[in-house]
């Protein structure tokens, strides 16, 4: 009983507390492009990743996504007939049966009529007969995939291969964290993110093969032999392939475990997705940079899927502590930095920064930190509270630091 | 005692040229003069090191190599297994026991005579120590970059100027065959007129996280380490990774300036000079106690039109390097004598009798005792090495506001931004003070 009341209380604030969020992370300046997530039958968990798929995508405020299922393994796959006319964007998490012939040639006509197609991680494993559907994959993997299929594709000593040996197609080695590497720098879903960054515990698809016809290369990631496997190549990661007006992302990453696992909480497999899913959609990405995109220096998983807010960050500030994560603290050094030296919206983070330092129940590492800032984004209205602070022992060096730089240049 | 005796006159000879070089100020006075090519143990440039780390050692080895030019005397870090290890290359280097040792380096400088120090520090210490040994009057081999605010820079340059000492940069690039190659060509316009000049310096690393509060180890004296940095508990980390922490460093990004973009300015002939405008991004890590930025892009605008580019490699053609782009073509150079061009040709171009020949080292340090010993100026002066900095220290201000930064390279201040001017200094923790010149 009582534990249920807990969760009542819960919920509530989470519904009082969520619409502020939304409006903050909303980019909604059009209605949502209509997306379907094709889902049902999978070697993969579908039924924790096309959820998270779908949270990720209405995340943006872009997208309204609805997920479809297909019949079960061996089902009759005429009941399997959507009409994908209705969408702007295709997302296939999927990798099963063959479809009906009327929904296949619904799919092409999609696609090549200028419809998005997103293909996620296993999905490239699919229909290995389908003609059609190996050219809008570019490449893809296993199901008796060979030279048959089309050539390896990858890069090798920062070039570009294409490599038609014989062998099969699809590998990977044990699940690890890997460093992806951008390729195309200029591309708009790549533009802005850093060139290297880790990649959460995944299984590193390699010796992909297939028709690879107007297909670009976003990304690739080193397949080392260390962790088993590896084919000593940089293998594709995120890619995009035109098909007639169409236009298709494909990323190999996020197997699913459970809640989702670093693989898919991963704040880059996330944000890319997303960007990924737009360009499909538009040609363009309008979506900024989270700043939380994850560097060569770790990889950074979202539990819940979403970027935080600059005030959910600062709600949090006051219980910073030395060993915990900084994420806050990086939270409020980029907001800081997308205001560009914009004095009224400076003031305004000053004055909750502020509000902050002046809480009794703050704890001083964390006005330690908003000292440091404050030094130099301060103005006249920090200096009352700093000057108080001048007089705790254990405040008192960052404190005088702060006034001291506020004043080198006033 | 014989020893003692000679060593009073020879330190008379260094004041008589002190003197002399108030009347020819473009003499700068030497502490000691070779003789014939043989310099007897006595005339050896007497040297202290301050910070004996793996760059502080590195430099003590590359000075003890040179045969017959310094005799290192005393030693100094605030890690006594560091000093321990100091103490023990200089005694084996001089065949006795008498290598002094000290944790600070305000008494070294204060009881040591000496001719020259060596010093490689994290750079948060670089104001205060170059200048205070400057003002000592000691000739200074210091490692790059020389300073970690523009503020500490301008101070060490002038305090090097009043006190007319010889500067060495550890930009050891220079004393390089390639580097002063493809330097030399691009100043002699082999590539026509300077438009571009890229600069790839190293990725950022993998962090560690956020590690808890450690025990200090006890061989280190964590608060004169920190010395005039912000107070904060030891997490394990002090040395050789400090430059990971931008308390400290600007990492990657503030190391690797003092190499590749002192080699672009000096092929380009902007040593003496720096950017109009600057405008950088940088990639910071989400979260972890190493928070310098892992990628950065800074792009400068010079008032003769020429724009520089400082990038994190992965992010260049080229790669790590510098890459100067003239109207004729382009040459490129690393480290590992790498040195190629747009055509090949261009390399095997001979510079001509009365066309520009940039100052000439074959060994960086030989370089620097040699100029103690003649008064010339050596191959990595102070100026040159300060205007190599200020561009990574500008692009770091630069990141840090989200905001392009309008500089002015003669009177050195940034136009139009008080809140973004703040950043060109950081205050020091009390009791310590950047020494005045």
């Amino acid at each position: 009983m009582k534990t249920r009341y807990l969760f009542l209380i819960v919920l509530t604030g989470l519904l009082i507390f969520m619409p502020a969020c939304k409006t903050q992370t909303s980019t909604k300046t059009h209605d949502a492009y209509k997306t379907l997530i094709i889902t049902g039958q999978n070697n993969h968990e579908w039924k924790i990743s096309s959820p998270i798929l779908k949270q990720i995508l209405d995340e943006t405020g872009l997208f309204s996504t609805e997920i479809i299922k297909t019949p079960d393994k061996g089902g009759d796959m005429n009941l399997f007939n959507p009409d994908f006319s209705k969408y702007r964007l295709l997302v296939l998490d999927y990798n099963g049966d063959t479809w009906s012939d009327k929904t296949k040639k619904g799919f092409v006509d999609f696609v090549s009529n200028g419809g998005g197609l997103v293909i996620y991680h296993a999905a490239n494993n699919s229909f290995p007969e389908w003609k059609e559907f190996n050219e809008m994959t570019g490449l893809g993997g296993w199901g008796n995939r060979s030279q048959k299929d089309g050539p390896y594709v990858y890069y090798k000593n920062n070039q570009l291969v294409t490599d038609t040996t014989a062998g099969n197609g699809g590998s990977h080695g044990k699940r690890r964290e890997f460093l992806v590497v951008t390729r195309i720098n200029d591309h708009p879903i790549m533009k802005g993110l850093p060139v290297r960054w880790l990649h959460g515990t995944d299984e590193l698809y390699s010796q992909l093969r297939g028709p690879a016809r107007n297909l670009q290369i976003l990304t690739t990631a080193f397949a080392d032999s260390a962790a088993g496997g590896g084919t000593m190549r940089d293998e594709p990661i995120l890619m995009t392939i035109t098909y007639g007006k169409g236009r298709i992302f494909h990323t190999v990453m996020g197997h699913a475990d459970e809640g989702g696992g670093p693989a898919m909480q991963c704040a880059g497999f996330i944000t890319t997705f997303q960007r990924g899913a737009e360009w499909a959609v538009t040609g363009n990405v309008t979506q900024t940079v989270p700043f939380d995109f994850p560097t060569a220096a770790g990889v950074v998983l979202r539990k819940d899927f979403k970027e935080k807010t600059i005030d959910e960050a600062l709600a949090e500030f006051g219980t910073y502590d030395i060993g915990k994560s900084t994420l806050n603290l990086t939270c409020l050094q980029n907001y800081i930095r997308s205001l560009s030296g914009d004095k009224a919206g400076l003031l305004s983070i000053e004055k909750k920064m502020v509000s902050i330092l002046d809480n009794k129940e703050s704890t001083l590492e964390a006005k330690k930190l908003l000292l440091r800032e404050l030094s130099w984004m301060g103005s006249s209205y920090s200096v009352p509270s700093i000057k108080k602070l001048t007089s705790e022992a254990e405040l008192k060096d960052e404190a005088e630091f702060a006034i001291a730089r506020l004043q080198s240049a006033n | 005692m014989a020893e003692n005796s000679s060593r009073r006159e020879f330190l008379k000879r260094s004041a008589a040229l002190v003197a002399g070089a108030a009347l020819f100020p473009e003499i700068v006075p030497a502490s000691s003069l070779g003789r014939g090519g043989y310099t007897a143990p006595s005339d050896r440039i007497i040297m202290g090191a301050i910070g004996t780390g793996s760059q502080g050692t590195s430099n003590m080895n590359d000075f003890i190599r040179l045969k017959n030019a310094v005799r290192y005397v005393a030693v100094c870090d605030v890690d006594s297994k560091h000093l321990a290890n100091a103490k023990d290359t200089v005694d084996k280097a001089n065949g006795t026991r008498d290598c002094r040792t000290y944790e600070d380096y305000r008494e070294l400088l204060d009881k040591e005579k000496l001719d020259a120090v060596s010093i490689a520090l994290p750079d948060h210490w670089h104001g205060i120590i170059y200048t205070e040994a400057v003002n000592h009057k000691l000739n200074v081999y210091g490692e790059k970059p020389i300073c970690r605010t523009i503020k500490d820079g301008q101070t060490i340059v002038s305090a090097v100027k009043k006190n007319k000492i010889i500067w060495q940069t550890g930009s050891w690039q220079r004393s390089e065959p390639n580097f002063h190659r493809g330097a030399e060509l691009v100043a002699n316009g082999r590539i026509g007129k300077i438009k571009s000049i890229e600069v790839g310096l190293p990725d950022g690393g993998k962090g560690i996280g956020t590690p808890p509060v450690k025990d200090v180890p006890p061989e280190l004296n964590w608060d004169l380490w920190l010395g005039p940095a912000l107070k904060v508990p030891y997490r394990g980390v002090s040395h050789w990774d400090w430059r990971w922490i931008l308390d400290y460093s600007g990492g990657q990004m503030t190391d690797w300036a003092g190499h590749h973009i002192d080699i672009a300015n000096w092929g380009a002939g902007l040593e003496h000079t720096g950017p109009s405008e600057i405008s950088a991004i940088g990639v910071y890590p989400p979260e972890g106690l190493y928070n310098v930025p892992v990628e950065y892009d800074i792009s400068c605008k010079y008032a003769n039109g020429i724009e520089m580019r400082v990038a994190n490699s992965s992010r260049l053609p080229h790669g790590m390097g510098t890459t100067w782009y003239g109207d004729l073509g382009w040459i490129h150079v690393d480290r590992g004598n790498v040195i190629y061009a747009s055509d090949p040709k261009i390399l095997s171009e001979v510079i001509g009798e009365n066309e520009i020949h940039l100052y000439k080292s074959d060994n960086h340090w030989q370089n620097f005792v040699d100029s103690v010993r003649s008064g010339k100026q050596a191959i990595a002066p102070v100026e040159v090495a300060f205007r190599a900095i200020s561009i990574a220290l500008l692009g770091e201000i630069s990141m840090t506001t989200g905001q392009t930064i309008k500089w002015d390279p003669e009177k050195e201040e940034i136009i139009g931004n008080p809140v973004a001017s703040r950043l060109l200094s950081r205050p020091y923790r009390n009791p310590w003070a950047i020494p005045t010149v």
